[in-house]
């Protein structure tokens, strides 16, 4: 699984509460919007990290979000990278699970994983029966 | 019942529910049950869920929503949302969410209008 | 070196200079290149000298310069001076690029403009091809102005688009839903068979959106579902009273 530094971020994030997707979400919102970007997007952020601390907290029970600027591509453009890592029990099939309309959790739409790719311009995912769960997205930072 | 989540309105025979909460999880599916009862306890025909102070719809708050219109509607009643901020809409939009038995409606009156003419 | 291109000055410029009236311009440049090396930002200053050297000169004659000058002055550093010219090259390039964005920026802009063309309805007249960025941007400006003047129809014309890509209309598709989240709705009109082809590969539920012929039909449907201000107060049935 990925190693992570958490040293390296600008936010970590706890999750082990119900209560702290709520918390995670404006966290994430509060960090866009010092970044600049559009208001459109920072909800856009906020929401695909309510999607990630909620994944986290009801398959994993527990997990970690980290949050940081980078800079990304040959143009250097700003960028939000957001990490979220559980040790809890992993996905059995990633496509399926990325492709939308699939949960194995009743209540939910089934459309966490797929609607957080549609929202970022980039996703990552990594999954392991047993060991735990690891999606990375990006969001550039576009000038209007 | 409990406390109430948020505090609603009722107009003609409407149940007006500003939403002017942070809406965690658990407060959302809270809401659900206070809806549900104020329903059968005050004769509504129809609900008017106004999110205009509401910065994040996911996809379970949605859901949860989605539901809770399902429900109103087999106890006979409408519900509409109104107040959806652009951004917000555009981010449901994305995500390939739909408001299931849910009226959008523009604003408050327009809310009003629609269910006026539902009769 | 700063000697050695003063003292050569002259026989350099002749050579160099393909024209006339382009003499001033290469002795003024190997003026400043002589008198640069001595200088505490050398590097910054070469780089730019080489950059206004190509708003005369290409970079063939920017080349050939550094060859030639490398051939008469001994201990010319020649790698030295190729490198500086490629990034000089390459900052132009950078400038190009900036602008070229600046450009296309404004004319989608320009492209995309937002009509309120009569009370409650938005006229939005899409121009030209659309790209990803291009159809995301104007998507935030026209839910943004819809929800602003909470205007009841929004009719998109795609008479001036040739074509969509799949992801372009997947973007429309995605506006058209979100403004209808908004409570308001949305006639489409102007459609070209690629066009009709690609909404349909894609899946657009006909039912989120309303179709219409031409503009003039799209008018005529918005303008009398649109609701008239003076007839709503009216409207309410168990108002008790409410006369205005």
């Amino acid at each position: 699984m990925i190693e992570v530094n958490p040293q390296d971020y600008d936010i970590v994030l706890k999750i082990k509460d119900e209560s702290d997707i709520a918390v995670s979400r404006q966290m994430a919102k509060n960090f866009a919007q010092k970044m600049n970007f559009s208001l459109a997007d920072v909800t856009k952020i906020a929401t695909a990290v309510s999607e990630l601390a909620r994944n986290i907290y009801r398959y994993a029970k527990e997990g970690y979000i980290y949050i940081r600027e980078k800079e990304a591509g040959p143009e250097k453009a700003i960028t939000i990278e957001i990490l979220a890592c559980d040790e809890g029990p992993g996905i059995e099939n990633v496509e399926l699970a990325v492709s939308g309309g699939y949960t194995t959790s009743e209540r939910s739409l089934g459309l966490g994983l797929a609607g957080i790719r549609r929202l970022m311009d980039s996703f990552h995912i990594e999954s392991e029966v047993g060991k735990g769960t690891a999606v990375i997205v990006e969001k550039r930072r576009h000038a209007y | 019942m409990k406390s109430k989540v948020v505090p609603t309105i009722k107009l003609y025979d409407y149940l007006l529910v500003p939403i002017q909460i942070e809406l965690d999880d658990n407060t959302v599916e809270r809401l659900q049950m206070q809806i549900l009862h104020e329903i059968h306890e005050n004769d509504v025909r129809g609900i008017i869920i106004d999110v205009s102070m509401v910065d994040v719809i996911d996809s379970y708050i949605s859901f949860v929503l989605s539901e809770t219109a399902g429900m109103a509607k087999a106890m006979g009643c409408h519900t509409v949302i109104c107040g959806i901020q652009p951004q917000v809409a555009l981010t449901l939009a994305q995500m390939g969410i739909r408001l299931k038995d849910i009226i959008t409606a523009r604003s408050l009156e327009d809310a009003i209008d629609i269910l006026d003419e539902l009769d | 070196m700063k000697e050695a291109i003063i003292y050569n000055l002259k026989e350099l410029v002749e050579d160099l200079a393909a024209s006339d009236d382009l003499k001033r311009e290469w002795e003024d440049f190997l003026v400043n290149l002589a008198d640069a090396f001595s200088s505490e930002d050398k590097d910054e200053r070469i780089k730019e000298l080489f950059k206004n050297l190509l708003d005369f000169a290409d970079a063939d004659a920017l080349i050939r310069g550094i060859e030639l000058l490398n051939s008469r002055i001994g201990g010319f550093p020649f790698i030295e001076m190729l490198k500086f010219a490629v990034e000089a090259l390459d900052g132009i390039r950078k400038e190009k690029e900036t602008r070229l964005r600046e450009l296309n920026d404004i004319l989608a802009e320009l492209a995309t403009p937002i009509i309120r063309i009569w009370q409650d309805i938005l006229l939005v007249p899409l121009i030209g091809t659309l790209d990803s960025h291009r159809a995301q941007n104007m998507a935030e400006k026209l839910l943004e102005r819809t929800a602003s003047t909470r205007a009841k129809i929004v009719i998109v014309d795609v008479t001036g688009v040739p074509m969509i890509d799949t992801i372009v209309g997947g973007f429309l598709i995605e506006m058209f839903n979100a403004i209808k989240l908004l409570g308001s709705d949305v006639i489409l009109t102007g459609i070209k068979p690629e066009i009709a082809h690609t909404l349909v590969k894609l899946g657009v539920d006909f039912n989120m959106v309303i179709i219409k012929r031409d503009l003039e039909s799209a008018l005529k449907y918005a303008i009398g579902i649109a609701p008239d201000k003076s007839d709503r107060k009216h409207g309410r049935k168990r108002g008790d009273g409410d006369e205005e």
